[in-house]
């Protein structure tokens, strides 16, 4: 029966449940616990927070070893090249976080977030003009090569303004990032963030999405690259009428860690989100994290929000964590829902594709497509939408080597079946009476 | 909506369970825990050495145990001032009549010696304070072999079978409150089913405090041998008292291969109790577990029954149902834990929150590396009739295996404008459209209840729904 013992989990501390962190030890009376998500620090000084132990709550899931320097100050030594290509309109500006307004709509959420916010360096700004509509994606690249740095981007769009913008991470080396998405009153803003480093880079970023009245934003995140990325995303409402979709996608081989954490904070009246995060997981020491976070605060009437996470586990041994937490303090609320299911190909799909003809391991592979194709092409930014398909398409013929002498008919195409899957659907979503 | 609790909901305030009688023997029992305190409890009880050594064991290791930072505020509980060990009656009784007057009579209050009397039960076990104090088993379970007694009992007269199990599932230090109840555990029921036997009708226990500032800690250990089953159900309820009283009991299950337990519990305490409990059970191949778990009363319950799924083809199953009123946090979940393969588990969570209360499901599945062909499904719906109330859903989900089949889904809704409208066009007054709302709600748990327990948990809504708005 000593079996038992061994299975326990980190979790295990307390009354058999998840969750337990280890704080400082107390006898007695012990300490009250945060009374909800919002309870958790923030602050721009990176001496209000602790040095992680890495048994924290927010830390314990991470490769404590390999992200331990950049909760320092001076891990960062210089600020990453971004290069700009923007359609005519759009201000783009560099200089210090004074210079270029950033803090607004941002305060950093963990002692990694202050470090990089106080190393300073330099800071960008993107500035879509009040009712601007753009055409043309505005595209940023930030390219590492190969030192630690630190960086700070604001994007700020107009009210009433209509823009795509894509960030995309390449390159080398360890970076910390702070993204400052603001969207002004009845804005529609689409922001893509692609990690896609080369392998060896470490990244921990921060992402805060503050959505004005009536504005409509797409956060869009897309993680294959890196060794260990860990991107927090902090949506708030600025006024009510707001409306956040977050849209994710992650593709972890072995030996990478993919952190996602979310939180969606409804502090103001009759403002809508949804979050969808699809992940896939190859080789036996792939690694995912996916925390989102949901509080409706008492005042958040007429809330409607859902969450769903789901993972496609490829390989023995990989791990896949999924925690949807929920927190709602008032019952006058048009829906509040979120669905996690992690689970491998679906057998009758992988029936049904050889029953026409294609050998398994193509089969898997069309399967895999399918279940990302679903959410890729959400992202509304064609060029970008074909190149991330032409990269999972590498990944899975490095993983999962094609039969030989099969066609497989291309992604997207009108033959595909279904999205794979956890066994819950999109179908099942919360009733919302 | 209103922004208060409605009045009809209000009422659900109202704890039947509430009346105190003399307390001679809390009055003079002592306050806080030392080693002292542990030696008393096993003298009295003369255990042998090894059970003492593990009681000390306990109480180290609940001083070096941090208070979790996380759950609910368990701040108020002091443990200096809670009588650890309250002695009610110096003998077991197997008959009703031989107990002493007032015990009795809340016990006839409780309805418990009516449904014995009436055979809906196959086996009783009544605990007062600290001890059990009414013992009974049916005679032809007796002669198959079947042990219910209560655990002091069982650690006297089955020595060698307790010691093999005592401690195997949930161990010493498993947490401060584990730690605390090995400590200076007292009572609960240790229950042997032979191979094959197959007890048809529920054991049942009913756990009582009278005491203020009482500390109940029983220990209950229930052995499933192969191919048997069993259904073990427990009450519980306490006075009304100004300061708070503490219940952290610990419950191990064994089911062995091919055997069948399930364990009901409806929890009804005062709003002055925190109620901290540990169950955890182990299945072997072949093996079901099913917890249902029904938490109406408390003012904190800390409670997520584990099943660990060590055997093939082993079955873990939970229905968890919380009621949160005005003033109580009811953080309740279930763990899963998938260790060997075509294991699969099912978690439905049903929780409704009013009158400011706050309901909170937490759980875990993990599916470790090696559990192939491992299922499991997670369901947690919440209702919120008012928009004072709070509800939280905070799932963990480890998979480690890539052929498995996982969900979790979570709705969390309120009682809809139109449902009562529907449901007041067709001739119901508000008040029963509401409680028809409410039963809908939670009638797939309600179903797998005993038939008197599903009754009880209807007139607990039924009470909610009285004194209708005009």
């Amino acid at each position: 029966m000593t079996v038992v013992e061994e299975n326990r989990t980190p979790g295990d501390e307390l009354a058999d449940t998840p969750g337990a962190t280890g704080r400082a030890h107390s006898h007695g009376a012990g300490t009250v616990p945060d009374a909800s998500r919002a309870a958790r620090r923030t602050s721009f000084e990176v001496a209000d927070f602790a040095v992680p132990t890495g048994r924290e709550e927010e830390w314990r899931f991470s490769p404590f070893a390999r992200i331990k320097a950049l909760f320092e100050v001076a891990a960062a030594e210089s600020a990453p090249a971004l290069e700009v290509s923007a359609p005519e309109g759009v201000e783009v500006r560099s200089g210090s976080l004074e210079e270029v307004g950033a803090g607004t709509g941002f305060v950093p959420g963990d002692r990694v977030a202050a470090a990089a916010w106080q190393a300073g360096g330099q800071a960008h700004l993107v500035r879509i003009p009040a009712e601007a509509e753009l055409d043309e994606p505005v595209l940023l690249t930030l390219r590492g090569t190969g030192g630690a740095t630190s960086g700070h981007l604001v994007v700020d769009a107009g009210r009433h303004s209509r823009a795509t913008v894509v960030l995309d991470h390449v390159g080398s080396g360890t970076h910390r990032g702070g993204v400052e998405v603001r969207a002004g009153d009845g804005a529609q803003l689409t922001f893509v963030t692609l990690q896609e480093w080369d392998s060896g880079a470490v990244q921990v970023s921060q992402q805060d999405v503050l959505v004005g009245r009536d504005a409509t934003v797409k956060h869009f995140a897309v993680t294959l690259g890196g060794d260990v990325v860990r991107l927090s995303t902090n949506v708030r409402y600025a006024a009510p009428g707001g409306d956040a979709q977050c849209l994710g996608l992650y593709f972890s081989d072995a030996g990478q860690h993919l952190e996602h954490r979310l939180f969606v904070d409804h502090e103001a009246t009759h403002c809508k989100s949804y979050v969808e995060y699809k992940g896939a997981l190859q080789g036996e020491t792939a690694r995912s994290v996916w925390i989102g976070d949901v509080l409706i605060r008492a005042a958040a009437e007429g809330t409607e929000t859902y969450e769903l996470n789901r993972n496609l586990v490829l390989t023995d041994g990989a791990r896949a964590d999924s925690v949807p937490n929920l927190e709602i303090e008032t019952g006058e609320i048009v829906g509040a829902g979120h669905a996690s299911a992690t689970g491998r190909f679906d057998d009758e799909q992988l029936f049904y594709l050889q029953s026409r003809g294609l050998a398994e391991a193509d089969a898997r592979r069309l399967v895999v497509r399918g279940f990302f194709a679903d959410i890729l092409q959400r992202i509304g930014v064609p060029a970008v939408q074909e190149r991330l398909l032409a990269t999972i398409e590498t990944e899975l013929e490095t993983t999962m080597p094609a039969a030989a002498g099969a066609t497989v008919p291309a992604a997207g195409s009108s033959t595909m079946p279904a999205p794979a899957g956890g066994q819950q659907t999109d179908a099942e979503k919360a009733e919302e009476n | 909506m209103t922004t208060t609790t409605p009045p009809e909901l209000a009422e659900m305030d109202r704890y039947r369970y509430g009346w105190a009688d003399s307390d001679v023997a809390g009055a003079t029992a002592r306050r806080g825990l030392s080693e002292d305190v542990v030696r008393d409890i096993s003298a009295k009880k003369s255990e042998p050495q090894w059970m003492l050594d593990l009681r000390l064991k306990g109480l180290r290791l609940f001083g070096r145990k941090p208070m979790p930072d996380w759950g609910s505020d368990l701040t108020g509980i002091d443990f200096d001032n809670i009588k650890y060990f309250v002695r009610s009656t110096e003998k077991q009784a197997t008959s009703w009549d031989e107990l002493p007057e007032d015990i009795r009579s809340t016990y006839d209050r409780l309805g418990i010696p009516e449904a014995e009397k009436q055979r809906l039960i196959a086996g009783v076990a009544a605990q007062y304070e600290s001890e059990v104090v009414y013992h009974q088993i049916r005679e032809d379970l007796e002669e198959k072999g079947v042990i219910f007694v209560d655990t002091d009992t069982g650690l006297r007269e089955h020595e060698e079978l307790f010691r093999e199990y005592f401690g195997t599932v949930i161990p010493t230090g498993d947490n401060k409150f584990a730690a605390l109840n090995t400590a200076v555990w007292s009572g609960g029921s240790f229950i042997y089913v032979p191979k094959g036997v197959q007890v048809d009708i529920p054991l049942q226990a009913y756990f009582r405090i009278n005491t203020e500032n009482m500390g109940q800690f029983e220990r209950t250990l229930i052995i499933a041998d192969e191919g048997s089953y069993v259904h073990y159900v427990e009450g519980c309820t306490a006075p009304i008292y100004q300061s708070d009283s503490l219940h952290s009991a610990v419950v191990e299950i064994i089911v062995k291969k091919n055997a069948r337990v399930r364990y009901t519990t409806i929890q009804n305490w005062s709003n002055n109790v925190y109620n901290l409990v540990t169950k955890r059970a182990t299945a072997a191949e072949g093996a079901t577990m099913e917890w249902i778990d029904g938490n109406i009363g408390s003012k904190v319950t800390m409670k997520y029954p584990a099943v660990y799924l060590l055997g093939e083809h082993a079955k873990g199953e939970t229905l968890s149902i919380a009621m949160a009123g005005e003033g109580q946090h009811q953080d309740a979940g279930a763990k899963m834990v998938h260790a060997a393969p075509y294991t699969s588990s099912a978690i439905v969570s049903k929780s409704i929150a009013r009158g400011g209360g706050r309901t909170s499901y937490r759980g875990l599945i993990q599916v470790q590396e090696g559990a192939h062909h491992s299922k499991s499904t997670v369901r947690c719906d919440a209702l919120l009739v008012d928009t004072i109330s709070r509800s939280d859903t905070y799932p963990y989900v480890d998979v480690r295996e890539d052929d498995v089949v996982m969900g979790h889904e979570a709705t969390v809704s309120k009682v809809s404008d139109d449902q009562l409208f529907y449901l007041m066009s067709r001739g119901m007054a508000e008040d029963e459209a509401m409680a028809m709302i409410v039963r809908g709600f939670i009638e797939p748990v309600a179903r797998e209840l005993p038939m008197e327990y599903a009754l009880e948990l209807n007139r607990l809504i039924e009470l909610q729904m009285e004194g209708a708005v005009g």
